[in-house]
């Protein structure tokens, strides 16, 4: 089972990719909870995209079986700049008020909320890859 | 898709306690339209806002910038924030985000009414 969409810059896309991650976590028997976390996820990573990629993305939904659990990997593509993704994430929420920029928080919510992330980046391809898994497993 | 569209409604009740119900997409403008409802009722007298998020699934990272920096309005007017109906996802979100640290999470509206001392 797979799912591929290729998305333009416009208002509002990252939500079609969320309802991807719905219908196919849904599909999978993932629960609620599971898949609306997988959902803020893919709309941080298509925000980051379209804010850095400087074009259409490409949105990729597959099912994985990882040591006999299963898995949605989502991949996130764009031909942007790229970046250093080490040095990307916020170091975390104490400085929150009286900060002038209260933005950069993508990264860090992706990875908080998925099982598993990577990003490979350089410039004219960065690949944000992440996984949820079907059960909330130890 | 009815998550896009933001359906939002707000009231001032007694003792300067204001109730924002948003349910929907909060993005920049999901979030910015909560914020001129709460500067709104901040203007009329409103210390202390509870922001029903019932019906809101999905939001994203801009649309909590914007709800911190409602926080820290009425942070500066030392006035209240608090949150009810919150999904789990949200919740969490908040919690990377740093709202949790400033404003109150009740688990539905009843809740939240009674704790923060709202008449009926």
């Amino acid at each position: 089972m797979e799912v591929v969409l290729h998305l333009p810059v416009v208002p509002n896309v990252e939500l079609v990719a969320a309802k991807a991650v719905e219908t196919m976590g849904g599909a999978l028997g993932m629960k609620r909870n599971r898949v609306e976390a997988a959902s803020v996820a893919v709309v941080e990573a298509c925000l980051n995209a379209m804010e850095h990629g400087g074009g259409p993305m490409v949105v990729r939904l597959s099912c994985e079986v990882e040591d006999t659990r299963r898995r949605l990997l989502i991949e996130v593509e764009d031909h942007g700049g790229g970046f250093r993704p080490e040095t990307s994430s916020r170091a975390g929420s104490t400085r929150v008020l009286g900060c002038a920029s209260k933005r950069g928080w993508g990264l860090t919510l992706i990875r908080e909320l998925m099982d598993e992330v990577q990003i490979r980046s350089q410039p004219g391809m960065t690949l944000v890859r992440m996984w949820k898994y079907v059960e909330n497993g130890a | 898709m009815n998550e896009e569209h933001l359906k939002l409604s707000k009231d001032l009740l007694s003792h300067g306690v204001g109730v924002i119900a948003a349910a929907g997409y909060i993005n920049n403008e999901g979030g910015q339209a909560i914020a001129d409802a709460a500067m709104e009722l901040m203007g009329q007298g409103c210390g202390t806002l509870l922001i029903d998020l019932e019906g809101t699934r999905i939001i994203n990272s801009i649309g909590v910038s914007i709800l911190l920096e409602i926080m820290e309005k009425l942070l500066e007017e030392r006035g209240r924030l608090a949150f009810c109906n919150l999904t789990p996802t949200i919740a969490k979100t908040f919690e990377i985000m740093g709202l949790v640290q400033y404003a109150s999470i009740y688990p539905d509206r009843q809740t939240a009414r009674a704790e923060l001392g709202i008449q009926t």
